[in-house]
């Protein structure tokens, strides 16, 4: 069981990372779209949002993979679209694969981001305004590198979520080896297999060992943030 | 602006970073790749064959399995299969009727027999399916809504007039290996699979195999879809050369001339 | 005039209206603790909403919102420097005092900036490690480095112990030539060495 990883299971280990990087960088600027509405701005609906990005939290993950299906697959509103317009399929790609991980990991991504943003102190962005600075530099300069701590939390529970992502990969994205079957799928891919569970395992200590890489890193770029600012 | 140049160095490296991690775990390909969507039972079987067919051709085979019904729906939703091997023909009768395969490319490709296994070391006395009734062990059978091998099963136990009995012991697998799978982990002390699964594994035998004049009729349609390639035809055609047959045959399937 | 505003607004039951003009180059800001001062500051500077506001340095019209002008606070030129200074805490000081110079044409250099408030050196130097005068000599420097029409200083002494309060006196008075300001105090004694005009505010209204 300690044999080194297999074929099979480096590239699931390759597809995750891939798909799990993909899914972040798509739902970062959204994340940060929203955390900054709802830390910001006030609006009527505001709890509608908050609801619609907290779903796929408490929503049975089949269901929301059902969902994409409905509305992103060939046959779907906009899944169609995609097809006809630019030839572009996501059901079944590891491109859909990334969706369904990044739609499971936005609500996780959202709160501390959101939280993060209603930490910053007022008063330094209206100082940077007085001192010149117009509202995308003030965002740029200062309140996004004093939010980065919950930034670099966020993205990296983030990440580790859409790592793990299985109910709504396996519906929306099926089992696919070398294109969607990342390492969850993979592992209970392995255990319908008579002969499957040493796989399983060694793709399951896999799993532990990213989740840990990814605190340790966090750890680290959180210190590094912090640097210097012994008031934060 | 130093200050807002070194923010935006630090997250184009980021970005820069995670490309690179998407980049490398590209597979390397040096012509692009045939997708085979098969059915479960042919997972050892197709295997091999590809591996044979790359080592010759230089031709990279991707392979995935799935009951022949999940393969049906991925491929209607647009999965990227080049080459369709089912179980039976309704499924693929359904991709027909809505144009996800090539109809001219359809062939019949196998054949197979059901067999009941148990667990290597298990005791038996007597006609499995009583022994099975009496004891209240569990039958592992595949969904037959959507596996093949569950609906043969059905069709014969049905056939025998004990399915009825049966069906309160019914443990349903997701494909037929799954079935394999309960057996052989002795969740399901009784399991229907097909000949050449039960070959697989040595973790299970074979405890009743109905004789042919009992057998349903099982049959592998094979078919190109609708976007597929001239490799994956030619792919196809190697999968009813004498070589691909017999190395079918090895693996306990039946052959159609 | 040096200096003439008028500024109205509202924050649930506490309404301010306070109207004021001066020839003099530094006017206090007096007033007890509620009274306005910071709401009244803030207004000039842009940084909360009011109901009408009127400024005018040096005989130019700066905001008239009744008339439409009404500058956001980034193209103000309105200094503002903070209780307590906020210098930015993930940026050293040199950053911190340099933080306008891209958004001004003919910004005051970092170097000079500092030497008027006698930090020369203190280019990188962290925020949290410096004392609490120091901090607010360097927000000062770095307000001035965007050569603001009107420096607006709130609460500049509060917090400093009387030697530091007399250490700071000499800066600000030199920095009066430069540009006028309005000195927040709830203290009046702290402004009677540094201003040569006073309004005084309580309950939202001018007292004096």
């Amino acid at each position: 069981m300690f044999e080194p990883l297999s074929p099979f299971e480096i590239q699931a280990l390759a597809l995750s990372l891939r798909v799990a990087a993909a899914a972040l960088i798509g739902l970062l600027p959204v994340a940060l779209a929203l955390a900054w509405l709802l830390a910001r701005v006030r609006f009527p609906g505001r709890w509608l949002v908050e609801a619609f990005v907290n779903m796929p939290l408490v929503l049975p993950p089949v269901v929301t993979g059902l969902v994409l299906l409905s509305v992103f697959g060939v046959r779907g509103p906009i899944g169609g679209w995609l097809r006809e317009a630019f030839g572009v399929t996501l059901a079944f790609h590891w491109t859909g694969a990334a969706l369904a991980a990044g739609i499971m990991a936005l609500p996780l991504v959202v709160r501390p981001l959101r939280l993060s943003l209603e930490g910053v102190d007022r008063h330094l962005e209206q100082a940077a305004a007085s001192l010149g600075a117009p509202p995308l530099h003030v965002f740029l300069r200062i309140t996004l590198p004093l939010a980065a701590p919950g930034i670099v939390a966020g993205v990296l529970l983030g990440f580790a979520r859409a790592f793990g992502e299985f109910g709504a990969t396996i519906t929306f994205a099926g089992s696919i080896p070398g294109e969607t079957q990342t390492v969850p799928v993979a592992i209970y891919a392995a255990l319908q297999r008579a002969d499957g569970e040493p796989a399983a395992i060694r793709l399951a200590v896999v799993s532990v060992i990213v989740s840990i890489a990814a605190l340790f890193v966090s750890e680290w770029a959180n210190r590094r943030v912090t640097r210097g600012r012994s008031d934060l | 602006m130093k200050a807002a140049a070194g923010l935006t160095r630090r997250g184009s490296l980021i970005v820069l970073f995670a490309l690179a991690v998407a980049a490398c775990s590209s597979r390397q390909e040096t012509a692009s790749p045939v997708t085979v969507f098969a059915a479960a039972s042919l997972t050892d079987a197709l295997g091999a064959i590809a591996q044979d067919y790359e080592r010759e051709t230089g031709r990279p085979i991707r392979l995935s399995f799935a009951a022949s019904g999940a393969v049906a729906r991925q491929v209607e939703a647009g999965a990227p299969a080049d080459v369709v091997i089912l179980a039976d023909h309704p499924w693929m009768d359904r991709l027909q009727t809505v144009g996800a395969i090539r109809a001219d490319s359809r062939r019949d490709l196998l054949g197979n027999r059901l067999v009941i296994v148990a667990a290597s070391d298990a005791t038996i006395d007597g006609d499995p399916l009583v022994w099975l009734q009496h004891t209240g062990g569990r039958l592992a059978v595949g969904d037959p809504d959507s596996v093949p091998a569950g609906a043969y099963a059905r069709e014969w136990l049905t056939g025998r007039g004990v399915w009825g009995d049966l069906r309160p012991l019914l443990v349903m697998g997701g494909d037929v290996r799954a079935v394999l799978a309960f057996v052989a982990r002795g969740e399901a002390q009784l399991g229907v699979v097909y000949a050449s699964d039960a070959r697989s594994t040595q973790a299970v035998r074979i405890v009743l195999e109905p004789p042919a004049d009992q057998q349903p009729k099982i049959v592998y349609p094979a078919a190109l879809t609708a976007a597929a390639s001239p490799e994956a035809a030619r792919f196809l055609d190697h999968l009813r050369s004498p070589a691909a047959a017999a190395r079918f045959r090895q693996f306990g399937f039946e052959t159609l001339d | 005039m040096s200096l003439a505003f008028h500024v109205r607004a509202r924050r649930g039951d506490f309404d301010l209206d306070v109207a004021f003009a001066s020839p003099a180059r530094a006017i206090g800001l007096v007033g007890p603790s509620g009274a306005g001062k910071t709401t009244l500051l803030q207004g000039l500077a842009g940084l909360t909403p009011v109901k009408t506001a009127r400024l005018t340095i040096d005989d130019e019209l700066v905001v008239d919102t009744e008339a439409g002008l009404a500058p956001p606070p980034h193209r103000r030129s309105v200094g503002y420097v903070f209780q307590e200074g906020r210098l930015f805490p993930h940026l050293q000081v040199g950053t911190n005092v340099g933080f306008a110079r891209p958004y001004v044409a003919d910004p005051m250099s970092v170097g000079d900036a500092l030497r008027l408030v006698d930090l020369e050196g203190f280019e990188r130097r962290w925020p949290s490690t410096l004392s609490g005068g120091e901090m607010r000599r360097a927000a000062i420097a770095r307000a001035l480095v965007a050569r603001p029409r009107l420096l607006l200083l709130d609460e500049p002494f509060s917090g400093l112990d009387h030697a530091r309060r007399a250490a700071l006196i000499p800066h600000l008075l030199r920095l009066r030539e430069e540009v006028p300001m309005i000195v927040v105090s709830h203290d009046p004694r702290d402004v009677e060495a540094l201003c040569q005009d006073v309004v005084v505010i309580a309950a939202g209204r001018r007292v004096s």
